[in-house]
């Protein structure tokens, strides 16, 4: 920095090349530029990091190298369903146990929905699943390619 | 690996985003497919950039488009959504280095960036026509992403966000939570400190850090 002018704050150097300052810090850097040799030089090495940064390619992996891919809404609330009818069975079970051993009665069409429950969940998780290959079978762009 | 940077303008590809977030919302599946394969880029690139690890950055990357997807009907489609998925890769990223004490404490990384990017010609630069320069200013580019590898957490993300992402001060700010006086003064000092790492040992300063820059 200039001994002269030892008030500029360097940093606005920064703001100054990103184009970020007031059109007041904008003229005052500038102007200090002009006769700071030193800020002069500063300012063009971080111009030439910034343009060197920004013309750097990162190669990203080709789309058959992901693992998974993202769920569709249809199959996140299908598995959300069956995983919570699941949990309510199994509370509803734990429960009915414990109503059966302290007073011993037995509701037949209470246990007819305890057996269908679990299955209905299943139902709903395998759709879930079904939902996302689908949909990675519908978009999957090589599907007319023969192997 | 796909080294294809998009062609497309900031507001073309932010358009194309939008369209892709609100067609993906409505079940349509090749907007959900496309929106997913756009989102994993952004955080595969931003991962790699903050962690140097090709690995791990694809892990934070899937895991962080899971979370978008699983967010994605609380998303307010007028904003841009790199900035959302940055975010959730900056949160996952900073909880990863919270568990790996050892690789945050050092502040760099396990790998440098120099041997994953792929590099191209400066725009101002004469190295289309002189293979020498071209290859001085790859060699430029490879030290430089090395350099980013040694910045703190906080430097690293900023200089990322700006010097490659393109982010305005303000944006970075949001993005971040932190005030815009801050991002700049963040910025400045990992510039700075990038410029002494780039400067060769015997230099004092007086001659520019690239070789193919001349002074204007």
């Amino acid at each position: 920095m200039s001994p002269e002018l030892p008030h500029f704050d360097e940093q606005l150097i920064s703001g100054y090349i990103d184009g970020e300052l007031t059109q007041q810090d904008q003229q005052r850097v500038r102007l200090h530029l002009e006769s700071c040799a030193q800020c002069r030089q500063i300012s063009r090495d971080l111009q030439n990091l910034t343009a060197a940064a920004m013309a750097t390619t990162f190669p990203t992996p080709f789309d058959d190298q992901w693992d998974e891919r993202p769920r569709t809404s249809l199959s996140r609330w299908l598995s959300y369903a069956g995983f919570g009818l699941l949990a309510i069975w199994t509370l509803s079970l734990v429960a009915f146990l414990v109503h059966q051993a302290v007073t011993d009665a037995t509701s037949v069409r209470f246990e007819a929905l305890l057996g269908l429950a679990p299955a209905l969940a299943i139902v709903l998780i395998v759709a879930s699943t079904a939902v996302d290959r689908l949909q990675t079978h519908q978009s999957d762009p090589y599907k007319k390619v023969q192997k | 690996m796909n080294g294809v940077k998009p062609q497309q303008s900031k507001a073309q590809q932010s358009a194309l985003d939008r369209a892709l977030v609100i067609g993906a919302r409505d079940g349509d599946p090749a907007c959900h497919s496309e929106l997913g394969r756009r989102s994993a880029q952004y955080c595969y690139r931003f991962a790699l950039q903050l962690t140097a690890d090709p690995e791990l950055a694809k892990d934070v990357a899937q895991e962080s488009v899971a979370r978008f997807f699983d967010h994605i009907d609380r998303f307010d489609s007028n904003q841009p959504i790199e900035r959302w998925l940055y975010q959730i890769v900056r949160n996952r990223v900073r909880d990863l280095a919270r568990r790996d004490r050892a690789r945050s404490k050092s502040g760099a990384t396990s790998e440098s960036l120099d041997a994953l990017i792929e590099t191209r010609q400066l725009p101002t630069s004469d190295a289309s026509t002189n293979p020498a320069v071209a290859l001085e200013q790859a060699d430029f580019q490879r030290h430089l992403w090395n350099a980013v590898a040694s910045l703190t957490e906080d430097q690293r993300e900023i200089f990322v966000l700006r010097d490659f992402h393109g982010l305005s001060y303000r944006e970075i700010a949001e993005t971040l939570s932190i005030p815009t006086g801050t991002v700049m003064s963040r910025l400045h000092t990992a510039r700075m400190r990038l410029r002494t790492l780039l400067r060769p040992p015997e230099d004092e300063g007086e001659t520019p850090i690239h070789p193919n820059r001349k002074e204007s």
